[in-house]
């Protein structure tokens, strides 16, 4: 009998993680996927100097967009996405930029304006809707993209002196 | 990191259910926490305690579940109690603005 191979669903398909400021990934979007993104996460705030909180609100931030993409885009189905994170150095300062492509049929089309600025009900707290709150609530800037072919969704975390 | 959530419980008497949660609450293991948390309400049970101390990491799918076991308490009327919060945690509940909705004690029991 021939044993399966551990990992069936992850590639890199470009070796560019000696790479200081790039790391790229294409997975599938199993929900055990969220520990392998949260490693990358842990490696790449580490590299930009984050705090551990600060470090902790971008993994949940990542975490939720891959749950989203895994629950909502492919509904819970395997599916392919590609994962890209990157620190960039700008004159005006410097960015933790993590890129989400998927290619489901399917496409979130709310306002995340709307999400961010929606309430909680604490009378009656529904357990639905918390993901993008959360997302919108922590990254600096959030968008999402409709293509042809599926979504594309981009969070930036702006880095701050000395980080 | 933990990839798996294990849990201890613990009867101290016949109205109060205790449950340890031991690892990361995620999309993958929020399943198995809700589980592992609904059958501890009942009409008999008066107070429900989640003990936190040994989680490092949750997401959203964990707190709807601990917000469903709040429905749930709030149906049989008795109390629904988060305990031993890390400080990773107990952000992640003030970004959701849940902090102020559930019964939060500082100390693990």
């Amino acid at each position: 009998m021939t044993a399966k191979p551990c990992v069936q669903d992850v590639s890199f398909p470009e070796c560019e993680s000696s790479h200081v400021g790039r790391l790229r990934l294409q997975l599938n979007c199993n929900s055990d996927c969220v520990y392998v993104l949260r490693s990358i996460v842990a490696v790449m705030s580490a590299r930009a100097g984050m705090s551990e909180l600060r470090s902790n609100r971008v993994a949940v931030a990542v975490d939720e967009l891959f749950a989203n993409i895994a629950n909502h885009a492919y509904g819970g189905k395997p599916g392919r996405v590609e994962f890209e994170t990157r620190i960039i150095n700008h004159s005006d300062g410097s960015v933790l930029l993590f890129d989400f492509r998927d290619y489901a049929s399917v496409s979130w089309n709310g306002c995340l304006k709307e999400v961010a600025a929606r309430r909680i009900d604490h009378a009656n707290p529904c357990p639905g809707g918390l993901g993008l709150k959360l997302i919108c609530s922590v990254s600096d800037h959030c968008e999402h993209d409709i293509l042809d072919d599926g979504n594309r969704w981009r969070l930036i975390f702006k880095l701050a002196e000395g980080e | 990191m933990d990839v798996k959530l294990t849990f201890e419980h613990e009867n101290r008497d016949t109205q109060t259910a205790l449950l340890r949660v031991h690892g990361d609450v995620t999309i993958h293991t929020s399943p198995r926490l809700r589980e592992e948390l609904k059958p501890l309400f009942s009409a008999s049970i008066k107070e429900v305690r989640v003990v936190l101390n040994d989680v490092d990491f949750m997401d959203s799918s964990g707190i709807a579940t601990l917000v469903e076991g709040l429905q749930w308490s709030r149906l049989t009327g008795g109390r629904f109690i988060l305990s031993g919060l890390s400080e990773n945690v107990r952000d992640v509940f003030e970004l959701a603005k849940l902090d102020t909705v559930f019964d939060i004690e500082d100390s693990a029991a």
